[in-house]
């Protein structure tokens, strides 16, 4: 074992004690849990503040709104650099694809995929999932088909440009419906009291325009991830 | 301490140790996204509450809820964190292309 090797368990050690303490001290849990403000306001009032009954996608898109948005432009940033990275058009991967079983599969799979991910993404407010959840399942399919067809098939379907057009419009989408709260006179991103309808609590329709940003988050995520895999999968590393 | 917090140590260590010890980009890399693991294990720790459900309020009759904000905020952490481990693996990428090799000690030997 070097003095590296050495060194750095004995920093891990130290670090790990203190990271131990730390954890300990913290309060219980539930106590935690009544004592915050945050939380129990959250919990009692983010139904009726914003219609929706899944109150993670209400804090994501209603209460910490503007922090969604700076993720959204985070991911926007990382796809940029990638591209950036590999900017020069270089050979293929895959050129031919996987055998034709695969391929059939990939076949019947695909509506299956496709239904999931907006089933996910227009639900987000209502049920477990959301934009990035259901974007994720739609970047799936792009991903798995990169693999099955190869990149060239795949670009054929939808082009880099056009998938990069589409993130565009989904992240111009996320800050005109969150824009519409200015030019009714409140605050940006203001949900409710923008003017949007709380509709009936457990509808699609309904929670105000969480199920709008969803869908922007939800295109901006699915094709943003696409993009990204689409660009490091076309390089030929060998060459 | 309960297990969780410990567990939450152990991981956060053993990806800590992989950054600072090892020569391999792709281990870095690697290690980074162990730690980042390790954080949203404790951020999804610190609100559960045993038996308590999750924040979809389906009934009007509100039992034991999770607290939901710590849940949104490691779902931003995991796409944040998937959007940096390709940015970094695509840098490495690039680097691997110009050097040849992913090792640091060998980066190192070129200059």
């Amino acid at each position: 074992m070097s003095a590296t090797k050495i060194g750095a368990i004995v920093v891990i050690a130290i670090f790990a004690v203190i990271f131990v303490v730390t954890l300990g001290a913290l309060p219980d849990v539930s106590d935690r849990i009544q004592a915050s403000e945050t939380a129990s306001r959250v919990l009692e009032d983010g139904r009726k503040d914003t219609g929706a009954r899944n109150l993670v996608s209400a804090v994501l898109f209603d209460y910490r709104g503007f922090d969604t948005l700076g993720e959204a432009t985070v991911i926007f940033a990382a796809v940029a650099g990638v591209a950036l990275a590999f900017s020069h058009e270089v050979l293929l991967l895959s050129k031919t694809g996987l055998s034709p079983l695969a391929k059939e599969s990939m076949n019947i799979l695909t509506p299956f995929i496709m239904v999931l991910g907006f089933y996910i993404i227009f639900h987000g407010h209502i049920s477990p999932g959301g934009g990035f959840q259901g974007g994720v399942v739609l970047a799936s399919w792009a991903i798995l088909a990169c693999l099955v067809y190869g990149v060239e098939v795949e670009e054929m379907v939808i082009s880099t440009f056009a998938k990069m057009v589409v993130e565009s419009i989904g992240i111009i989408s996320f800050v005109l419906v969150a824009g519409i709260g200015v030019l009714r006179g409140v605050q940006f991103l203001s949900n409710l009291s923008a003017g949007y309808s709380a509709g009936m609590v457990g509808s699609i329709f309904s929670a105000g325009n969480i199920p709008y940003l969803n869908t922007a988050i939800g295109i901006k995520v699915g094709v943003g991830l696409a993009v990204l895999f689409v660009t490091m999968a076309k390089r030929d590393v060998g060459s | 301490m309960d297990i969780t917090n410990l567990l939450i140590v152990y991981l956060f260590c053993l990806g800590f140790y992989c950054v600072i010890t090892e020569k391999n980009l792709i281990k870095i890399a690697v290690g980074i996204n162990i730690m980042e693991a390790a954080i949203l294990l404790f951020l999804v720790s610190s609100a559960s509450i045993p038996g308590a459900s999750p924040p979809i309020i389906n009934s009007e009759a509100i039992s034991v809820i999770v607290d939901p904000i710590p849940h949104a905020l490691s779902l931003t952490a995991i796409v944040i964190g998937a959007g940096t481990t390709g940015f970094l693996l695509s840098l490495i990428i690039r680097l691997y292309e110009h050097a040849g090799t992913v090792r640091l000690d060998n980066i190192k030997e070129m200059k």
